[in-house]
């Protein structure tokens, strides 16, 4: 049996990419702001190769690295659970059992409201956070997959430990 | 039945201790947060010398003011299908407990109650709330009353039906296990609390000098024949019966814990009860296990006992975060009883489970990162340190050291897939871990939470994978499967389990 794996939303790419150089970024303002209040160490490192080193590793990171990343993106819905493979460097697949969803949650941040997109969290017992987050969901299709979801779970025959023995 | 029609009831005065030792309980339990707060006070105490004195007895008077008040507040009315609670004086709180809903009640026997004849009742409701009420300084009939008839309605027995005569009789005692004080002993040094009392004690000793404002001046000044030969002998004299009083200690602290503990198994309930001062009751009901853990340390291995803890999904345990005090534990299980007890857990038998080892690359990736640093430890200490050939031969024997508990831990991890051949059938995941320790972890299949394939980079390398299965007891990973066989699992589970509509809490 193999999965269908389902790639997310083409902008989702955009969206990985715009937000590690927001993060770059502000990484660049905090040595700016260093370097105007005088902390910053000119002679032991000269902002010249500070600057190089942000370029590339910019480059790297909003270039290479983000599209490396959704191009490891992709869930799948099974008849019996939800799927998710993420990660560029450290690869990570995830199943989880329908009859094991506690609840669903639809997620969207002001950035992802930007490129329209959606997140769709799922969380079963026992953890903390968030279990399963399938991102870069057009919000239309993560909605309708979390009433699917939803009527799943409730119609779930949950058969009682003593009549099952 | 209408809330006008409910009988409140106030309970007796000496409940106040309760709401006291709890208030001090979480006093104890917060203390670290509060360290800046005894910090500052501590640097402001050093020009007024009453100030702690004083937030210290305003403190007291606060407390005891507040268990007061608490008690005063506190009301309960017990109704056919629910127990009522009212408490607190300015954020009124009404809780409703319906029967149906409890999904635990114990009763528990503190020691400043047992003089007067009183029980506290602890229950656990289902929700995510995850609230443990407690309702304290009810007669033990009363309290066997009110367990019963929550117990019997989760049960599916009507609730009217259970009687507290007829209802501890509806389920025969099916196993019954006694402790004698010989066993208690025997855990006590296998649960030796040695090391953290000695990690708690050594920082305050430290800060002292005790040693040299004290005790060097006074051994000096009294004991003349002492010379410098012999100096080491008492010093270490000394260590050793320091030792030895703490070991002893901590034998007593289990004797007084696990005094009389007795296990009954009437049906899928468990139950272990101990104390000598408090008496405890630790309860579980098998749908609820999550996890069963086999824990046998250096000590426990050379007595040939084993510490077998069951874990379940508990509200309470999500938020102490982990082992709480509350787990179902048995502190000392011999070969035989086990072989026993294993039957009631529905394991399956020892001969039964086929050990799946590591494979020989998994040793590669550790092995060949202590022959790079070993080198490096070398190099540094030769050359930066100047140390000559003793740096030298300290990093040789670290590397060996290093290398060999690699390879013992690797030696030591076993996994296995098991079916127990018990009536009803279960089926588990276990695995098997440490160095000098044994430790089997034990989980129920059906009850996994979600399954992962998780591959580093190394790993992809290599073309393994590892099966991180989450439980709701925690996570449990089966390292350096080939990829494929990971990802086949992992299907071929998540399948299983998404068909398996058998209740998992």
């Amino acid at each position: 049996m193999s999965i269908a794996w389902v790639a997310p939303e083409p902008s989702y790419r955009s969206y990985l990419q715009v937000r590690s150089l927001l993060s770059m970024l502000i990484l660049a303002g905090m040595v700016a702001g260093a370097y105007f209040t005088g902390i910053y160490p000119q002679e032991a490192f000269p902002l010249w190769w500070a600057g190089v080193i942000w370029a590339l590793l910019t480059l790297f990171f909003s270039l290479f690295f983000a599209s490396r990343r959704f191009l490891f993106t992709a869930y799948a819905r099974s008849p019996e659970g939800m799927h998710l493979k993420r990660g560029a460097l450290f690869r990570k697949i995830r199943a989880v059992p329908l009859n094991r969803i506690q609840h669903v949650e639809f997620k969207q941040s002001f950035l992802e409201r930007l490129f329209g997109i959606a997140r769709l969290a799922m969380y079963t017992a026992g953890s903390g956070g968030a279990d399963l987050t399938i991102p870069g969901l057009e919000p239309e299709l993560a909605l309708q997959l979390k009433t699917e979801l939803l009527t799943t779970i409730a119609n779930e025959p949950e058969l009682d430990d003593n009549a099952n023995e | 039945m209408p809330m006008s029609e409910l009988t409140w009831q106030r309970t007796p005065l000496i409940t106040i201790a309760f709401f006291l030792f709890r208030q001090l309980k979480q006093f104890v339990t917060n203390i670290s947060n509060l360290i800046p707060v005894l910090a500052a006070v501590f640097v402001a105490g050093k020009n007024a010398v009453w100030l702690p004195f004083a937030l210290a007895g305003g403190y007291l008077v606060f407390t005891i003011i507040n268990a007061v008040l608490q008690q005063r507040f506190f009301l309960y009315a017990i109704a056919e299908d629910a127990v009522h609670i009212r408490s607190g004086l300015f954020n009124r709180q009404h809780l409703t407990l319906k029967y149906e809903r409890i999904q635990q009640a114990e009763i528990h026997e503190a020691w400043y109650f047992r003089p007067f004849k009183l029980t506290i009742l602890s229950v656990d409701s289902a929700g995510s709330a995850g609230k443990e009420v407690m309702i304290p300084g009810l007669t033990m009939p009363l309290a066997q009353e009110l367990r019963q008839r929550m117990l019997a309605v989760h049960e599916g027995v009507p609730a009217s039906s259970a009687t507290p005569t007829d209802a501890e009789q509806h389920q025969p005692t099916t196993f019954e296990q006694r402790f004698p004080v010989s066993e208690i002993v025997r855990a006590g040094i296998i649960d030796n609390k040695l090391f953290v009392l000695l990690a708690v004690l050594i920082y305050p000793m430290s800060q002292l000098d005790l040693l040299e404002d004290y005790v060097v001046p006074w051994v000096q000044a009294n004991v003349s024949w002492l010379s410098e030969g012999n100096a080491w002998l008492l010093v270490s004299g000394a260590v050793i019966a320091g030792l030895a009083l703490l070991f002893l200690l901590a034998i007593v602290v289990s004797l007084i814990t696990y005094h009389d503990l007795h296990l009954t198994i009437q049906g899928e309930r468990f139950q272990a009860k101990s104390g000598a001062l408090s008496i405890r009751t630790l309860s579980f009901r098998y749908p609820k296990l999550q996890a069963v853990y086999v824990r046998r340390n250096l000590r426990a291995r050379l007595l040939q006992r084993s510490v077998v803890r069951v874990s379940q999904l508990q509200p309470r345990q999500a938020q102490a975060g982990g082992q709480s005090g509350q787990q179902f534990i048995l502190p000392v299980v011999d070969a035989r009883f086990f072989a026993r007890f294993r039957q009631e857990l529905r394991l399956p038998d020892q001969e039964l489970v086929n050990w799946q080892r590591l494979s020989n690359l998994a040793l590669l990736g550790p092995s060949m990162w202590l022959a790079v640093l070993a080198p490096v430890a070398a190099g540094v200490l030769f050359f930066a340190a100047e140390s000559g050939v003793i740096g030298l031969l300290l990093s040789a024997l670290g590397w060996l050291l290093l290398q060999i508990l690699v390879v013992l831990r690797w030696r030591n991890y076993g996994y296995s897939f098991v079916s127990s051949t018990t009536q009803p059938a279960e089926q588990w995941f276990v695995v098997r871990r440490g160095v000098f320790s044994r430790n089997e972890n034990w989980y129920p299949r059906h009850k996994v939470q979600q399954i992962d394939v998780e591959q580093g980079p190394w790993l992809r390398l290599l073309g393994f994978a590892h099966l991180v299965l989450h439980t709701a007891a925690g996570s449990e990973s089966i390292e350096f499967l080939p990829y494929a066989e990971a990802v086949k699992l992992q299907q071929e589970w998540t399948q299983e389990i998404a068909q398996n509509h058998r209740r998992w809490m």
